[in-house]
């Protein structure tokens, strides 16, 4: 496939036609620093990856709990894809619809329909052939057994060598060290199947990048934990994606950056157009399918969302790049230990509870909303735990169902109905009694 | 008789435990339960203790394992963790735990948290059967064996660990010899029969199960064979334990030749050598590199190549695949299964996706009855052409 043909799929075409227009819709907002840097984020990545594939340098794929630093460390260039993408820029900047399809296109093929819509997306991208062939492919086992399922039909459908990064279950240092050897053997692999090499200068560079836009990550949620919150609930989950795709580059820095500028511009002005009446950590999945519904939340409702999730990073320090084995091991304790999800739902559900209860104080939060992907088993699989955790801890907890990529298995109608209910009855109404409202 | 011996191991296996493991306790021994194939039982064994497979069998609904796990976590644990929270698993003196999948690891929070089990251990399994990170699982093997010692006071010496390989390995050469009298153009044995000898071997002690396995062989020799008039099948999946299942499959005419289920063929591990040095290295080798399971990334190639050679091994007509509803590994490879067949034209194949506990018998004579007349169509025109198909 040639690039031009790619670029000429309407799956890819609609998302290249549709970006500048919203991109300019956004620009409209000069105060929008978060998703004006986003939007101008996502065009670089999409022109550099047109550039790569142009000048025939090597693509890898990967799956979403890996972060890029090492592909972008590659010299003469190379093209991070994670499978995912073309699915997920669907949801969030695309046509819905065209998601909707690569979801049915993955089940027709064999995907049970009770699997996590993350990877019928993917799946359904490589059944149409959507991504160019790879020169190899990394699959890691996090942060459950989606991404299990989602390497495995990667490795298959791709014909490419293909790379397993295995992080164990534990929560602990021998953890990292056995990531970290782990990296030690992918970067020959990458070598040997890219023709590119690793440069460890330039890895600097990029684990430098990758260290700064952690830094404005940690400093821009900071800014999140004013009350009331001045920036726009639905920018939090974007963590995860900005690791997966942006770790490493001057692009993920920028992104930060604006982020980080909005939230402080705006708390410092004080300034937004309803009143915050309740504050919810939303603890598992957002609703990619419908971004503006956070901003329903707020204007209807009063609710704010300052952080879930797949926007926490936790602070496990920086990546040491004094030497080759501590950037190998710092990158190694990313992947473990801080990746959003990674970090909550490989081990055990201790790690899960103590993180919400984290977010909870930290945040200020009044109340956790459990927005449960029907295709997350881990997070169901320890709902009876959370939901004593919750009750010793005399939070309020929403607990529903929806499909983070699917508007078809539970209506918009529906969530709606279950948090106004949530927030107006019983979050808000307590918090009254109380006297912590208003 | 065969049916004999086969009604006495039924009656052995209808409830998650037995008169066995209630002797065994008697006796004051330890008994320690396990989900999953990749748990070594010998270092059961070799701490003195008797290595019982979880089950739910027995189990009239999940609703404790529901309260706890929701819907949305396969039935086979949920029915396991209701049992347990319910208190019914309290005679075991321990639980061991692997990263198997996302529902085994959440059972592990609730046999820690919810039970009044004593002794609580977990092995990381990596997800991917290669050298390099073998030394991982032998870390964590040489750990749990110090927790078994620590807990249960007993030394888990180098022969122990031989004396429990020679214990089952015997019982492995006789399950070999048992499925190969499978394979034969008149089986000796069914699908669901050979089934329930497998379980057995997974909840019974060694020296009990070995004489019922060798009461059978001997009467089997003398047992005609069976007769499979519509065709062969090979059976592939994950948990299941339920011969009933089987045998509603084979009532449609077929025979089930050969599995590769967790609880059935793929249970059996080629025998471990006895006289080794480093006896835990060579269970950790057996185990880690065995014929793999859907939850390791990136083997489904040998997967793959394994089920065909069982298929043309066993002259198979085709494969029916089970799977456990909101399994994922398990989704993985319907996917993959299906994809290889198709482009290969390879051998036909049923998917099916079923709950535990439960036999849904006319939807799945139906499906199997459609198959079946699948393969004889097939037949026929292979056999109208004079070649393959």
């Amino acid at each position: 496939m040639t690039v031009d043909e790619m670029v000429g799929k309407p799956e890819w075409r609609s998302i290249l036609e549709s970006l500048p227009v919203i991109k300019r819709f956004f620009e409209g907002d000069p105060d929008s620093h978060g998703i004006n840097a986003l939007m101008r984020g996502m065009s670089i990545y999409l022109e550099k990856l047109v550039d790569n594939l142009e000048r025939e340098n090597p693509a890898v794929w990967y799956n979403l709990g890996f972060n890029s630093e090492l592909i972008y460390a590659l010299d003469g260039g190379a093209a991070a894809l994670p499978i995912e993408a073309l699915g997920v820029m669907h949801n969030l900047l695309g046509d819905i619809k065209i998601s909707m399809d690569f979801i049915d296109t993955a089940q027709a093929e064999g995907v049970p329909s009770d699997c996590c819509s993350a990877d019928k997306l993917a799946i359904g991208t490589l059944h149409r052939g959507l991504y160019p062939k790879p020169a190899c492919t990394v699959g890691i086992n996090t942060p459950c057994d989606s991404q299990v399922m989602a390497t495995q039909v990667m490795a298959e459908m791709s014909d490419a060598p293909f790379f397993v990064v295995d992080v164990p279950y534990y929560h602990n240092d021998e953890t990292v060290r056995q990531v970290a050897a782990q990296l030690e053997e992918l970067i020959p692999f990458l070598e040997e199947n890219t023709g590119r090499r690793i440069d460890f200068d330039r890895l600097r560079e990029v684990c430098e990048l990758s260290n700064k836009m952690t830094e404005n990550i940690w400093e821009w949620l900071e800014w999140r934990k004013n009350t009331p919150l001045a920036q726009s609930s639905k920018l939090v989950a974007f963590t995860l994606i900005l690791q997966i795709l942006f770790a490493g580059t001057q692009e993920g820095v920028d992104i930060t950056e604006g982020l980080k500028r909005e939230a402080l511009e705006r708390t410092e002005r004080g300034e937004r157009f309803f009143e915050e009446r309740v504050r919810a950590v939303w603890y598992q999945d957002p609703v990619w399918t419908d971004m503006q519904m956070y901003d329903w939340f707020e204007h209807e409702l009063g609710l704010t969302v300052p952080i879930d999730v797949f926007g926490y990073y936790a602070n496990e320090g920086l990546i040491d790049t004094s030497t080759r084995e501590t950037m190998i091991y710092g990158l190694a304790r990313k992947i473990a230990n801080c990746h959003p999800m990674a970090r909550q739902f490989r081990s055990n559900i201790d790690v899960y509870i103590r993180d919400f209860m984290h977010m909870l104080e930290s945040w200020n939060a009044d109340c956790c909303i459990f927005a449960g992907h029907i295709a997350c088993k881990h997070a169901w699989g320890g709902i009876g735990l959370f939901k004593e955790a919750c009750r010793r801890a005399d939070v309020p907890l929403l607990v529903f169902e929806f499909d983070m990529f699917d508007p078809r298995i539970t209506s918009y109608d529906d969530v709606y109905f279950e948090v106004d209910r949530f927030v107006n009855e019983i979050v808000y109404p307590r918090k009254l009694r109380a006297g912590k409202a208003g | 008789m065969v049916d004999d011996v086969i009604n006495e191991v039924n009656a052995k296996i209808r409830s998650y435990t037995n008169e066995h493991v209630t002797e065994w306790k008697n006796s004051g021994r330890p008994v320690i339960g396990y989900f999953c194939h990749y748990m070594p039982a010998e270092l059961i064994l070799a701490a003195g203790a008797l290595p019982l497979r979880l089950r739910g069998a027995g189990s009239e609904d999940s609703s404790a394992g529901d309260a706890f796990m929701s819907g949305r976590v396969c039935t086979y644990v949920r029915h396991v963790m209701s049992l347990a929270v319910e208190g019914d698993y309290d005679f075991l003196d321990g639980e061991i735990c692997l990263n198997t999948c996302d529902h085994v690891r959440r059972a592990a929070d609730l046999f820690v948290k919810k039970t009044n089990i004593p002794f609580h251990g977990f092995i990381s399994l990596p997800r991917n059967p290669r050298e390099s990170l073998y030394g991982n699982l032998l870390k964590e093997l040489r750990n749990l064996r110090v927790a078994l010692q620590d807990h249960f006071g007993v030394e888990i010496t180098d022969d122990r660990l031989r004396e429990a390989i020679i214990a089952l390995n015997r019982n492995r050469r006789l399950l070999t010899e048992i499925n190969n009298m499978r394979k034969e153009d008149k089986p000796k044995l069914s699908g669901a029969e050979s089934l329930s000898v497998h379980i057995a071997s997974q909840v019974l002690p060694p020296d009990v199960f070995a004489g019922i396995a060798e009461r059978l062989i001997k009467e089997l020799k003398d047992r005609p064979g069976l007769d499979s008039p519509r065709g062969r099948l090979v059976m592939l999946g994950a948990e299941l334990d339920e011969p009933d299942y089987v045998a509603v499959i084979e009532s449609q005419g077929a025979l089930v030749v050969a599995d590769l289920l967790c609880f059935g063929q793929r249970s059996v591990l080629d025998p471990i050598d006895e006289n080794t040095d480093d006896p835990l290295d060579a269970i950790g080798r057996a185990y880690f590199f065995r014929p793999s399971c859907a939850r390791m990334i990136g083997d489904f190639p040998a997967r793959w190549d394994n089920l065909n050679r069982i298929v043309s091994d066993a002259r198979a007509d085709g494969v029916i695949f089970t799977r456990l509803l909101f399994c994922d590994p398990w989704g993985a490879e319907q996917h993959n299964l299906l994809h290889r067949a198709k482009k290969g034209n390879t051998f036909p194949v049923l998917t099916l996706t079923k709950e535990y506990g439960i036999v849904p018998t006319g939807q799945l004579r139906t499906r199997v009855q459609a198959f079946l007349e699948k393969i004889e169509i097939a037949r026929a025109k292979r056999d109208a052409v004079g070649g393959a198909v």
